[in-house]
């Protein structure tokens, strides 16, 4: 049985459809985030799985039970708000008893409960704080620490690393992972920072103006993204337009594209003439190959180098180690027919 | 510190805190003063424990000092409790909400003397309400209503006069616990009283202190009420003292006066204290 089921779910705000017919099911401890632009749902469907939206129309269920009415203090969630909303009068161990004594755990399991947490979380210095006198990471601990004393069946996460400093994000990103495995939760990540989504995930859903745009693992969506707007959202994908021009059964098919002609081993739908492509920046292989590029932008980033070229007016952009390349340049490259992904449209 | 940095700082709070200090210091040294006999305007100016110990021994005194005590204490108790779930309910605007919180204050415009009349008008013996109780049948004929003995209508004036002042303080307060914060607690499980006693009520309760203190400052000093609707069967500490006064009894009109300043200063600070106490009790 899945931990989580939405089917049918819908939710308007005064005239305003933020949520479309969404249907989505979530495994026991699996941890699934929510991805999408600003203003995509991906917070609505979070506040309706933890419900402090009721849904226009649809049920959710936890665990069988349909929890479509329930308040939130009746379901058996938590959620890791993303200003940490740390209760600012009371210490740490006080927040982290908070729920547990408000669902009347006993002093002792309370005592067992929050000592393991702490431990885990390392927060055993600083209980007797107020979280005022705690930096951003340990405060983001707490708010883990007070959902996970909870033993939630489900554990909801509200972009809980947006408000800290990248080598901060990095650091934290990895303690929820762990304690998601160790625990064994039923996770939902909202976040519009698709590393963030990439790295974390057993499956990502992509979210856009309130519908589910693809559902996936966080491999397969990188590398079969199947609209534009998953393509570019996830890595930044070069999308191209192009007519086909030949499609064998046991040849790659080509493309005619401003960039040339291209070949990809996807299949095209009969009949079909006009299609949109995608390829990775990163997949480009520079040195001999049908394309050609003038580098107009470069963009040193460490560990590799971004170009920016320009080639009939089409402009693309590639990734390589070589940082050698300077601006002005004219560069060839090749792409593998199996990395060019063949696009849907975009409904 | 030395002496060129606390001139600076001294010139500075000299405009503000000097002149709020000598005007209350004026006025406290002058109560205290003639209370123990100084600057008598009539007879002989000396130091005396005479007034005190006259005032402190006459019944209508401590009468009016437990009468003033009790509507003081509950004007501020029941303008707060109304405030309070007006507060949580404006905290979040919605449609009407600022036309209904203007509503709610309009009794701060109003004056203390204008509403007692008004109020009179409406319990008077051939007043608006014994009009209605009879016109609706549960009366048989108009009942006295004004002027009783337990001063509800002096402690129903204070609370129409106070609870939008109260609102006003604590609508400011709620307003700034952030939405995340409530929801937080709702999400752990707290309904709407745990929610209230474990967060909202600690984390508003500066202006809840500020609304209590100030109300109970004011309501203690009741002249304007008191003499209107009150009992006719005891007087305020501040009638008792006008009272005093229009005898020409200025000494033992100050031993009122410094004892209500000694109540209003006491009272304050327990009432804080006491607040404070059981809103840290509830979170336990």
């Amino acid at each position: 049985m899945a931990a989580i089921g939405i089917r049918g779910l819908s939710k308007s705000f005064d005239g305003f459809q933020a949520l479309s017919e969404l249907s989505l099911e979530v495994n026991q401890g699996e941890f699934l985030t929510l991805l999408g632009p600003s203003g995509c749902g991906k917070t609505t469907l979070l506040k309706i799985i933890s419900g402090f939206l009721e849904p226009s129309t649809g049920s959710i269920t936890i665990g069988g039970e349909d929890v479509t009415r329930v308040p939130p203090e009746s379901r058996d969630t938590a959620l890791c708000f993303q200003s940490y909303a740390l209760f600012p009068h009371l210490t740490v161990l006080q927040n982290l008893e908070f729920g547990l004594k408000q669902k009347g755990v006993s002093r002792d399991q309370r005592e067992v409960r929050i000592s393991e947490v702490a431990a885990k979380l390392e927060l055993e210095a600083q209980l007797e704080k107020l979280p005022n006198q705690l930096s951003g990471g340990q405060q983001q601990r707490v708010s883990l620490g007070r959902a996970l004393v909870m033993r939630p069946s489900v554990i909801l996460f509200d972009e809980p690393l947006s408000n800290l400093d990248a080598k901060l994000r990095d650091q934290v990103r990895v303690e929820i992972s762990r304690i998601q495995q160790d625990y064994s939760l039923t996770a939902i990540y909202v976040t519009h920072d698709q590393s963030e989504a990439l790295a974390m995930s057993d499956r990502i859903v992509v979210l856009n103006n309130g519908k589910i745009v693809q559902v996936d693992t966080p491999e397969d969506l990188y590398a079969k993204p199947r609209t534009s707007f998953v393509a570019d959202f996830i890595g930044g994908a070069n999308l191209i337009s192009g007519k086909v021009s030949s499609q064998t059964e046991k040849d790659p098919i080509t493309i005619e594209t401003s960039m040339g002609q291209i070949e990809t081993s996807q299949c095209v739908k009969d009949n079909v003439e006009n299609v949109e492509l995608s390829w990775r920046p990163e997949r480009a292989k520079i040195g001999e190959g049908p394309y050609r590029g003038t580098i107009v932008h470069r963009a040193f980033q460490g560990q590799f180098t971004d170009l920016i070229l320009e080639q009939n007016d089409t402009v693309f952009r590639i990734r390589t180690n070589n940082d050698k390349l300077c601006v002005g340049e004219v560069i060839n490259f090749s792409l593998s027919p199996d990395d060019v992904v063949v696009l849907e449209a975009d409904k | 510190m030395t002496l060129r940095d606390w001139v600076p700082i001294v010139a500075l709070l000299v405009p503000g805190l000097g002149l709020i200090l000598v005007l209350i210091g004026s006025v406290v040294y002058i109560a205290v003063a003639q209370s123990f006999g100084y600057y008598a305007l009539l007879g002989q100016s000396e130091f005396s424990l005479e007034f005190w110990s006259d005032v402190f021994g006459r019944k209508l005194f401590s009468r009016a000092v437990r009468y003033s005590i009790y509507v003081g204490f509950w004007s501020a108790v029941l303008s707060v409790a109304l405030a309070y779930p007006l507060a949580i309910w404006l905290r979040k605007p919605f449609s009407g909400s600022i036309g209904l919180g203007a509503l709610l204050k309009a009794p701060l415009l109003v004056h203390g003397l204008v509403a007692a009349f008004l109020y009179i008008n409406v319990i008077s013996y051939n007043g608006l309400l014994n009009q209605f109780m009879q016109g609706i049948g549960i009366w048989s004929e108009p009942r006295r209503l004004q002027n009783d003995s337990n001063a509800f209508g002096v402690l129903l004036l204070q609370v129409w006069k106070n609870m939008p002042f109260a609102l006003l303080l604590l609508t400011g307060a709620v307003q700034s616990i952030s939405d995340d914060i409530l929801d937080a607690s709702r999400d752990l499980g707290a309904g709407p009283w745990a929610r209230f006693c474990k967060i909202i009520a600690p984390l508003s309760i500066s202006g809840m202190q500020a609304a209590m203190v100030i109300i109970f400052i004011g309501a203690l000093a009741d002249f304007t009420f008191q003499t209107t609707v009150g009992p006719t069967n005891r007087q305020s500490m501040a009638q008792l003292m006008v009272s005093f006064k229009s005898r020409g009894d200025w000494h033992s009109a100050a031993v009122v006066g410094v004892s209500l300043m000694t109540i209003a200063l006491l009272g304050s600070a327990l009432l804080a204290f006491t607040s404070r106490v059981i809103m840290r009790g509830g979170l336990r």
